[in-house]
């Protein structure tokens, strides 16, 4: 059953920018986008100010949902890499671990090897870092039921 | 499941709006959409088929603003309706934290309100989401048509754990703020309770009387669901409704297949007329009569029922349109 909630602390996120950081250099790539299953981001690196990476994140979940359905029918367990080429950009995903999904977008300064290559590399580090803990907790304010509230009606007035 | 993100201070959670085919899940988001401010949503994606039909899912991103400390936003999804679909509704479904089933309120939709709503709660338990401590409201749209089924009979068949309802008119709007106000709010708490390590209260509920079904009950086809069909069945006249009343018998007779072994053949027979594997399989259950037979002939025999169930709602469809039914 499902329970609790992912907890990603900062320390853990700060190491999880670093690993992208390298990536990024060493690969070449323009930018490194981090997301759970679920479609949550939880992180991105490189040049993001034009994507939306909200977006974006939701749509790759749901990309590799459906893919891990397609392998399913075809008796394989998962796809763990996607790539789609573009005209400029491409795009590669991964699986990180059980619960994450890596996409790199990159162009033609760089090739498909060289992302795939460190793309694993860094797939391969990030698996325990976005392992949550076992003990992770969120120690929301007492207040914040009320406080949700509060804002939840203001938005939703009609 | 919530995301909650220190490093940005941000909190991601996932609302799925599930329910029957054109019961209105786009057009809830679409209003949500046209209404909530440009700097507190993003873009409504929409994985539609060409004739704007949801294929996959839609998506708007909504966000609420502080909530103690964190920055709250809402993943708002829908799922594709139709029948058909059910690989990808289940797909959506997971890692979901709360669900809105938007319910078509006529009364010619009710078997397909009940038949969403069962296969919503067969897609959690496939997903190992824990069916009654999931955030759930119920809003039944459409109540601004002839037609309708009223609150109390939709409470009575959809409804009988007595979670939380709203009287919708999403292409007007009526109702469309008031559902999101309850289902965020049930969700952060829910989001509160789980983190703070607190037991969740199941079910969700917010009243304490109603009918005594509860949501297993309609799985196993008993209780309101077998009812509703019986009734169905009931007031069945042509051939389609016969084969209607073959089936509502069907599940009542999966439900107590020892019992349907001594009631004789009557309607079961009326259903294997249109159809042999039913019949063997139904046949196979009122013939059982130890225990686990009994449990495994229920399981096929339910499976059974779900694909004719499917058939005939495309039958239906298909019979509709020719004769403008």
């Amino acid at each position: 059953m499902s329970s609790g909630a992912y907890v990603l602390y900062e320390d853990q996120i700060d190491r999880i920018n670093t690993a992208l950081l390298r990536l990024l250099k060493k690969a070449e790539a323009k930018c490194a986008i981090l997301a759970d299953k679920d479609g949550h981001l939880i992180t991105r690196q490189g040049f993001t100010q034009s994507l939306d990476t909200t977006a974006l994140a939701a749509l790759l979940a749901g990309s590799f949902a459906s893919t891990r359905e397609i392998a399913r029918l075809v008796g394989e367990p998962e796809f763990s890499v996607l790539f789609h080429q573009g005209v400029r950009d491409h795009i590669h995903i991964c699986l990180v671990g059980e619960r994450c999904i890596l996409a790199i977008v990159f162009d033609d300064r760089t090739t498909i090897g060289m992302v795939r290559l460190y793309a694993k590399e860094t797939a391969d580090r990030l698996r325990e870092l976005t392992t949550p803990a076992a003990d992770s907790r969120a120690d929301l304010s007492e207040d914040f039921s009320e406080s949700a509230g509060e804002k939840i009606d203001s938005m939703f007035k009609e | 499941m919530v995301s909650i993100n220190y490093a940005f201070r941000e909190i991601s959670c996932k609302i799925v709006y599930y329910g029957p085919g054109l019961s209105g899940k786009t057009t809830n988001l679409q209003y949500v959409h046209d209404r909530v401010p440009a700097k507190s949503r993003g873009d409504l994606i929409s994985l539609a088929t060409e004739a704007d039909r949801t294929l996959y899912f839609d998506f708007l991103p909504i966000h609420v603003g502080d909530i103690g400390g964190f920055s709250t936003k809402f993943q708002l999804y829908t799922v594709p309706g139709q029948v058909f679909y059910n690989a990808t509704r289940k797909l959506v479904l997971r890692g979901v934290d709360g669900i809105v089933f938007v319910a078509d309120s006529q009364l010619a939709k009710m078997d397909e309100n009940i038949e969403s709503l069962a296969n919503m709660y067969e897609n959690l338990r496939e997903n190992d989401i824990d069916v009654q401590a999931m955030p759930l409201v119920l809003q039944y749209n459409k109540r601004d048509l002839p037609d309708i089924a009223s609150i109390e009979e939709l409470e009575r068949t959809i409804n009988p754990d007595g979670r939380p309802y709203v009287e919708a008119s999403a292409v007007k709007g009526v109702g469309v703020f008031d559902t999101m106000k309850r289902i965020t709010k049930l969700v952060l708490e829910d989001t509160k309770r789980k983190t703070s390590g607190q037991q969740p209260s199941t079910p969700t509920a917010i009243k304490s009387s109603g009918p005594s079904a509860t949501i297993d009950d309609m799985l196993t086809s008993s209780g309101p669901v077998s009812e509703l069909r019986q009734t169905a069945a009931a007031r069945s006249e042509d051939g389609w409704n016969t084969d209607r009343h073959g089936a509502g018998a069907a599940a009542v007779a999966v439900a107590e297949p020892i019992a349907a072994s001594k009631a004789g053949s009557g309607p079961i027979s009326t259903s294997a007329e249109n159809s042999q594997s039913s019949e063997a399989t139904i046949a196979g259950a009122a013939r059982s009569t130890t225990r686990s037979d009994s449990a495994a002939s229920v399981v096929t025999a339910q499976r059974s029922t779900r694909i004719r169930r499917r058939q005939r709602s495309l039958f239906d469809r298909l019979f509709g349109w020719l004769f403008g039914r």
